[in-house]
């Protein structure tokens, strides 16, 4: 071991791997099987006296701010650790939002003095805890269900589907169920209802499923949970229909397993068995008890509806399981990119300094091929 | 005590631009200028167990994940567990032997016991309790070893590609034909990992594999009757990263995090502002360069009502925290000289163009808050008012308060009132903040013992800005 602390004194230090979710943030080492800490995104805001979460925000200075207590909790409260001289891992979708990543690069880089960060899609990290070429990811966060099919390494960015079919939803859905229930509002916090959510909902099998409206139908049970300053009785049919907004189907196709068939048909077509056939279902929201057996069910089932009977036939839909609970899937793959590549592909201090831009796939400057005739009429 | 319980009624604009109470700012006494949390370098210091108070070396407290050894944290309600000993009795009994003390992990605050879960009691008080390992970590270490490889295998073929652009295989005898040394050996002998290995790692490394059938729930699963109190809060899941256990009989005790000590260093001259001190029981430090003990301190004492287009007094305590003699002038927010390129010097613009990194002035691109817009002016006096050094002796002397005249009030040992007018704007709307604000010019005596290669002047002419909130602007 004393060679090792040795080495450790000349190498770089050990990367850290951040994965700032919109309810929880995952955040720890490279090279290690699982985050050191899961703690909501939300820090004590002393001029307002209350919890405040990272992502409620109004401008570029307030997410600033926010960021900064954020990454200060994370890294002196919870992993102990100098943010200055060491790499980043920042595990992120690919439908951030501009303004959030050039600001948390800002923070990085700027305030906290960061010695690199590398930015990894969270489809592709997904992707590498597998080990498999072609994968359908199918994330189910808290605030979106997001649908990226990952081939040889690369997502396919003009298939990326996604809905507002997360966690939070579900929430919703049981916040209304509940009040239905009730027969008054009851203005449950976010808290309670992720508590009941997480606690007692389930989703049905699909054979339920299609008879929860019938009359006949013997109702589920139900249960009390011990809410903060009550027990509340929620009855079966919130726990088993608070799920079912994720695969109510609608003119818009929608629902979370037309999601997944629409990314497949928009791929090209010599990979779309393989896709079918290759699916990962991860995210915090995809631990719901029951999810990955309905929509396995409701898959088999859509393929042989229009419009998708018409392109897609005999499709075989197979699932893999991660090494890892369903909630840090992403950032596992960051934890093993981070120590596989030893922080050659991030994004260095010196780099950033000089201009002060990130590449960005919807960017024309960064997707255009070198040898694009482009560059050349922008030269003359 | 004010400072903690009450709200902030007085607040100073750190040089960041952030507004902050006096008690949440730093002095760097080597810059001379008032800083805050949000612009200071923060370092972890050491490392420590809130619960048992004992110090663990980094490179340890790395090894052991940042917990402490000896101390447990409920996993139910993350209070810290108790050790609690029972006389085991053989079960076979009554071979003459006495009775054997036994140790299990007790929680005082929900009345969890390792006991629920099944982990044995332990012979020792102290550790041995069983870990509950990740499963995952072997296949996660054989993707590691797989990325790891492709990653070896990526770098090489990057440098086979670019000698091959230099080296032309020709009529001359290399060294690995004429030695009979091959490329194999010769990175054996450099140490370095075979390339057959890596590709051996790549070639038995199995993906996952998908199946069709994924786990159904029992038919009758909405008949089932659940017991709540047996499945876990997301609190509960989230303590423990590795298994995120779901039901209440696979929690098991957890070795409480440690905290750490904190240094704070001044970003612009890399100076200590603080310095615990090392033993985690003392509340000292050893470097603390807070602003309470260098700046002016103000207090309000009382005010008038605050109306629009009216006036109305406001009684202020001004107080002198510093060893030495401080004269002071109250002037307009706006005529403070901007003190920023003063004290410009060849040394400095030299060392500033020699350390790029430095150059990268973060500032600029921090957000500046405008402070909020005054509802008035204050009307300042024009004299200068000169407070005595803080001596701790002068609370018990019965000198009564002497010297008032119309502005100050009274004054005692290092403290002086004033009586202050205030000019509220007509144009004030009722019900909105009222704001005040006034700078201060106080003179500051620096005792740091002035470096062989730096010159420092020991007085100086320092400036601050006060912002007072006094509640509301009423009718």
């Amino acid at each position: 071991m004393a060679l090792y602390e040795g080495i450790a004194l000349i190498q770089e230090k050990q990367a850290v791997v951040l994965d700032l979710g919109h309810d929880y943030t995952k955040f720890g080492f490279t090279g290690e099987a699982a985050p050191r800490c899961i703690i909501p995104s939300s820090f004590w805001s002393p001029d307002e006296k209350c919890y405040k979460k990272v992502y409620d925000y109004k401008d570029e200075d307030e997410l600033y701010e926010n960021l900064v207590h954020m990454l200060h909790l994370l890294y002196f409260r919870h992993v102990l650790v100098n943010p200055k001289e060491r790499k980043v891992v920042v595990v992120e979708s690919l439908l951030t939002p501009t303004l959030f990543r050039e600001t948390l690069a800002k923070v990085l880089f700027m305030h906290y003095e960061v010695s690199g960060v590398m930015w990894a899609d969270s489809a592709r990290l997904c992707a590498l805890t597998l080990g498999t070429n072609i994968t359908l990811v199918v994330n189910i966060g808290a605030l979106e269900a997001e649908v990226v099919a990952v081939v040889h390494g690369s997502p396919v960015i003009h298939a990326i589907q996604s809905g507002p079919l997360g966690a939070r939803a579900v929430s919703t859905e049981l916040a209304r169920l509940l009040d239905e229930q009730y027969g008054a509002p009851l203005q449950l916090s976010e808290h309670v209802l992720e508590d009941i959510r997480v606690r007692a909902c389930f989703v049905p099998g699909r054979a339920r499923a299609l008879t929860l409206d019938d009359p006949s139908t013997v109702g589920a049970r139900g249960v009390s949970v011990t809410g903060p300053d009550r027990v509340l009785t929620v009855g079966g049919k919130a726990r088993e229909r608070a799920a079912e907004t994720l695969f109510l189907r609608n003119n818009e196709l929608a629902s979370l397993p037309d999601l997944v068939l629409k990314c497949i048909l928009q791929c090209p077509i010599d990979v779309r068995r393989e896709l079918a056939a290759n699916i990962l279902v991860t995210g915090g929201g995809a631990a719901l008890t029951g999810l990955k057996a309905r929509l396995a069910a409701e898959l088999r089932h859509l393929v042989t509806l229009t419009p998708y009977s018409e392109s897609l036939h005999g499709l075989q839909f197979s699932f893999h399981s991660a090494p890892s609970p369903d909630s840090t899937v992403s950032w596992m793959g960051g934890a093993l990119a981070g120590a596989a590549d030893s922080g050659s592909r991030a994004l260095l201090k010196d780099v950033y300094s000089r201009s002060r831009r990130l590449r960005d796939w919807p960017c024309l400057l960064h997707t255009t091929p070198p040898d694009h005739h482009h560059w050349a009429e922008l030269q003359c | 005590m004010a400072y903690l319980t009450q709200p902030d009624y007085v607040k100073y604009i750190c040089s960041c631009g952030q507004l902050k109470p006096i008690t949440n700012l730093y002095f760097c006494r080597h810059c001379l200028k008032i800083r805050c949390g949000f612009c200071i370098c923060h370092e972890v210091d050491s490392h420590y167990c809130a619960n048992c108070l004992e110090n663990m070396p980094s490179s340890e407290a790395r090894l052991k994940k940042n917990r402490c050894s000896s101390c447990f944290a409920c996993p139910s309600c993350f209070h810290t567990l108790s050790t609690r000993a029972t006389l085991a009795r053989d079960p076979a009994g009554g071979d003459g032997k006495p009775p054997k003390k036994m140790y299990y992990l007790s929680c005082f605050n929900c009345r969890w016991t390792s006991r629920d879960v099944g982990i044995p009691d332990q012979p020792v008080a102290s550790g041995g309790w069983p870990e509950r390992t990740n499963p995952f970590t072997s296949r996660f270490n054989q993707l590691l070893e797989y990325y790891k490889a492709i990653a070896q295998q990526e770098k090489q073929e990057k440098l086979d590609k670019e000698r091959k652009k230099f080296v032309t295989r020709g009529k001359y005898i290399n060294l690995t034909d004429k030695t009979g040394l091959t490329g194999a050996m010769a990175r054996n002998i450099a140490g370095l990992p075979s390339s057959e290995s890596s590709s051996t790692v790549i070639s038995n490394f199995v993906p996952s594999q998908a199946s069709a059938d994924v786990e159904e729930l029992p038919e009758d699963y909405h008949l089932k009757e659940i017991d709540l109190k047996q499945i876990t809060r997301m609190s509960q899941r989230t303590s423990c990263p590795e298994l995120q256990p779901s039901l209440a009989s696979r929690l098991s005790p957890r070795p409480r995090a440690l905290c750490v000590k904190r240094s704070q260093r001044c970003r612009a001259c890399d100076h200590n502002l603080t310095k615990p001190e090392y033993n985690p029981g003392s509340v000292k430090f050893k470097i603390e360069l807070l602003a309470f003990y260098h700046v002016p301190e103000v207090k309000i004492i009382s005010y008038e009502t605050i109306k629009p287009g009216g006036t109305s007094a406001l009684l202020l305590k001004l107080s002198n925290p510093t060893a030495h003699e401080m004269t002071i002038r109250m002037l307009q927010p706006e005529d403070v000289p901007d003190t920023e390129e003063e004290h410009k010097t060849i040394e400095k613009t030299l060392e500033k163009s020699l350390s790029l990194e430095k150059d990268v002035s973060w500032n600029a691109c921090f957000p500046r808050r405008p402070p909020p817009s005054r509802a008035g002016s204050v009307g300042l006096p024009a004299v200068s008012l000169t407070l005595a050094q803080r001596d701790d002796a002068a609370e018990y002397d019965d000198e009564p308060p002497g010297d008032n005249d119309d502005i100050i009030l009274w004054r005692k040992s290092n403290k002086l009132a004033l009586r202050l007018k205030l000019t509220t704007d007509p144009e004030a709307r009722v019900g909105t903040d009222a704001y005040f604000s006034f700078a201060i010019q106080y003179s500051y005596r620096n005792t740091v013992p002035p470096s062989a290669t730096v010159v420092q002047h020991s007085d100086h002419t320092l400036y601050t800005t006060v912002i007072l909130d006094l509640g509301k602007v009423c009718e």
